[in-house]
Formats: C-alpha cells, sequence, structure tokens
C-alpha cells in the first residue's frame, strides 16, 4: 500500500514536473499576421508579429504556402533617399523578444500565385525555424487600403 | 552615387531654407524644375504635363514598379490614406502620378490594374527607357535593376520620395518615408488650397 501511495505520489511528481518543464518550453506565438495582396499579377508582402516565449534563441529560416508558389524572406531599407530590398536568409530572435515584420522594413514576399485570393480570406502559411517544428499560421488577407 | 545626388541637394535645402513656404515636409520650390514629362498613361496614350494640369489639380509624383511588393505600395497606401483623411473638395483637386521605372513588366494594363487599388486619383505611367531617363535625369531620381534570379524575378532599387507640384506644375515639397502624415496632410491641404486661390 505503502509502495503504491509512493509511486502514485512519484508519478504525480513526474507529471508536474513534465508539465512544468512544457509550460517553461514556452511557445512561439505569432500575431496580427496579414497578407497584403494586389490586383493583378504582382507580388504581396506578408507581415506579423512573432513572440519567442521559449527560452531560447529561435532561428526563422524561411515560410511557404499552397496559395503560392515561392515565398522569401526580404528586407526594405531607405538609405539615402533609395528604397532597396535584398533577401533574408535568416532572422534570429531572442528569447522573450517581440520581432515585428511590417511595411518598410523585414517582409515576406509571395511570389507566382497559384490559388485566387480575396480580401478577407485566410492563407495558411507555414512558418520555418531551425532546429524546432514548424509554425503554421493563418494570414487574413487584406487591401492595402486597409493598413 | 549616392552622395553625389543626395549631399548636393542636401546642401540647396539647407541654404534655401529661408526662402519660400515653410513646408513642414521639404520644400523643393527653387531645386527642382516644374511639372514636365511625356509618358504612357495607363490608357496607353502618350501624354505630357499639360493633360494633367488643365484640370487645376495639384500633383503627386512617385517612382517605383507594381512588383514591389512593400515600399511601393506601402507608400501609396499611405498617400491614400492620407488624401482620404482630406474634405472631398480638396481630395478632387488632386492626383497621384505613379511613374514606373520598371516598363518591361509594366504595362499599361498592369499599370491601370494596379493603380484601381488605392483609388481614382492614382493614376500610373510609364515610358520607354528615353523617355524614363529624361524625367528621372529631371527629378535626380535614380532607379536600378537587380540581377534577375533563375525564374527571371528582379528588383528594383529606386529613389522614395513623392514629389508635390502646385496646379500649375510649380515645384513645392518633396515627402519623405520619414516625414509624419499630419505633417504631409497639413502641406497637401495649404497646397490645394493656394491652388484654389
Amino acid at each position: 500500500m505503502r509502495n503504491l501511495v509512493s509511486s502514485v505520489v512519484m508519478g504525480l511528481s513526474a507529471f508536474v514536473l513534465s508539465a512544468g518543464l512544457a509550460f517553461a518550453e514556452g511557445k512561439v506565438d505569432v500575431s496580427d499576421a496579414r497578407l497584403r495582396l494586389l490586383p493583378g499579377d504582382v507580388p504581396a508582402a506578408g507581415y506579423f508579429r512573432l513572440h519567442n516565449g521559449t527560452d531560447e534563441a529561435i532561428k526563422l529560416i524561411g515560410a511557404h504556402t499552397g496559395a503560392y508558389r515561392k515565398v522569401m524572406m526580404h528586407l526594405s531599407m531607405e538609405k539615402d533617399g533609395m528604397a532597396e530590398m535584398h533577401a533574408v536568409p535568416e532572422v534570429d530572435i531572442a528569447p522573450g523578444e517581440d520581432f515585428e515584420f511590417a511595411p518598410s522594413g523585414y517582409h515576406l514576399m509571395f511570389m507566382k500565385r497559384s490559388a485566387l485570393l480575396q480580401y478577407g480570406d485566410k492563407v495558411t502559411v507555414i512558418l520555418k525555424f531551425a532546429d524546432r517544428k514548424d509554425v503554421p499560421v493563418n494570414f487574413k488577407v487584406v487591401s492595402p487600403a486597409a493598413m | 552615387m549616392l552622395t553625389r545626388v543626395v549631399l548636393p541637394l542636401l546642401i540647396t535645402i539647407f541654404l534655401a531654407g529661408c526662402s519660400g513656404e515653410n513646408w513642414r515636409t521639404t520644400d523643393i520650390s527653387t531645386i527642382m524644375p516644374p511639372l514636365d514629362f511625356k509618358l504612357v498613361n495607363e490608357d496607353g496614350r502618350t501624354v505630357t504635363e499639360e493633360d494633367y494640369e488643365k484640370d487645376g489639380k495639384a500633383t503627386l509624383l512617385f517612382f517605383g514598379y507594381t512588383h514591389c511588393p512593400d515600399v511601393c505600395p506601402t507608400t501609396l497606401a499611405r498617400l491614400a490614406k492620407v488624401t482620404n483623411a482630406l474634405d472631398k473638395d480638396l481630395r478632387d483637386k488632386l492626383q497621384v502620378l505613379f511613374v514606373s521605372v520598371d516598363p518591361a513588366r509594366d504595362t499599361p494594363e498592369a499599370m491601370a490594374t494596379y493603380t484601381s487599388a488605392f483609388g481614382p486619383e492614382f493614376i500610373g505611367m510609364t515610358g520607354d527607357k528615353a523617355e524614363l531617363d529624361e524625367i528621372t535625369n529631371r527629378y535626380r531620381i535614380a532607379y536600378s535593376y537587380d540581377e534577375p534570379d533563375k525564374d527571371g524575378n528582379y528588383t528594383v532599387t529606386h529613389s522614395s520620395a513623392v514629389l508635390a507640384f502646385d496646379s500649375q506644375g510649380k515645384p513645392a515639397f518633396m515627402v519623405l518615408q520619414s516625414d509624419p502624415d499630419v505633417a504631409l496632410k497639413g502641406d497637401l491641404t495649404r497646397l490645394i488650397e493656394k491652388g484654389q486661390g
């Protein structure tokens, strides 16, 4: 009987301990995800806020979606009055940090649309990280005027 | 290259600082030539500044390309937001000319489709290389194409300033990304009201 009690207690502590660990591990939260759609066959931009709720640095290495054939991470910069843009292979986000993909800065560039999209639609975009599992995110399709 | 263009511009702006209208954005009244161009509009028609001065509208001039995913739509959306916040009678006296420096991809039809997302006051234009070189040299607008990727996609680096002209095509002010919306709205209101005299 005592053995049973102690094994229940042990089991319970193990459960509490693992639950505690799972909580401490935290998660990667993405909010305010939107895809800015333009009419015609031109690229769209994706913006979102990412919160690294884990206790370790994470590395965003790309994204993909069924709605576009190609997705790239880009950074726009204004330098001496010139707008320029270049591809970004990866983005590091420190533990506890918020990182924003926002107009005139970091953005996802969606190219070669393969699905018909309308304002208000939801598009699932898979964010890919180094050394951790993918994070699927629903992006809301918005018009440029809505931003 | 950039220093060559921007530094003299900044020096001139500084020297010109005491004259003119005291715009909250940057005064260009003494450093830029009047509105002057020959381009192809979204209807595929060759047009000049005269076609766009006859209605007594103030003009915003912005250079970019439709395959620009971030900065161009962000700038145009910002202009749309600010102009939509103007009284309707003021808004009716304003036009935004969006000049594509990427005529290989931006046909008149593509420009018409694109500008429709922003509002009726947005008019797309482009031209052949000689026509674009003429207008970009005139307003010291630099642009360059990156190497195409394996799918033939390429990005275009371009000046991000928006130039404002009054209803007679005289240069007034220049808006940078860093200028707050309230400064742009104030200057636009004054520019249009001045034109209505």
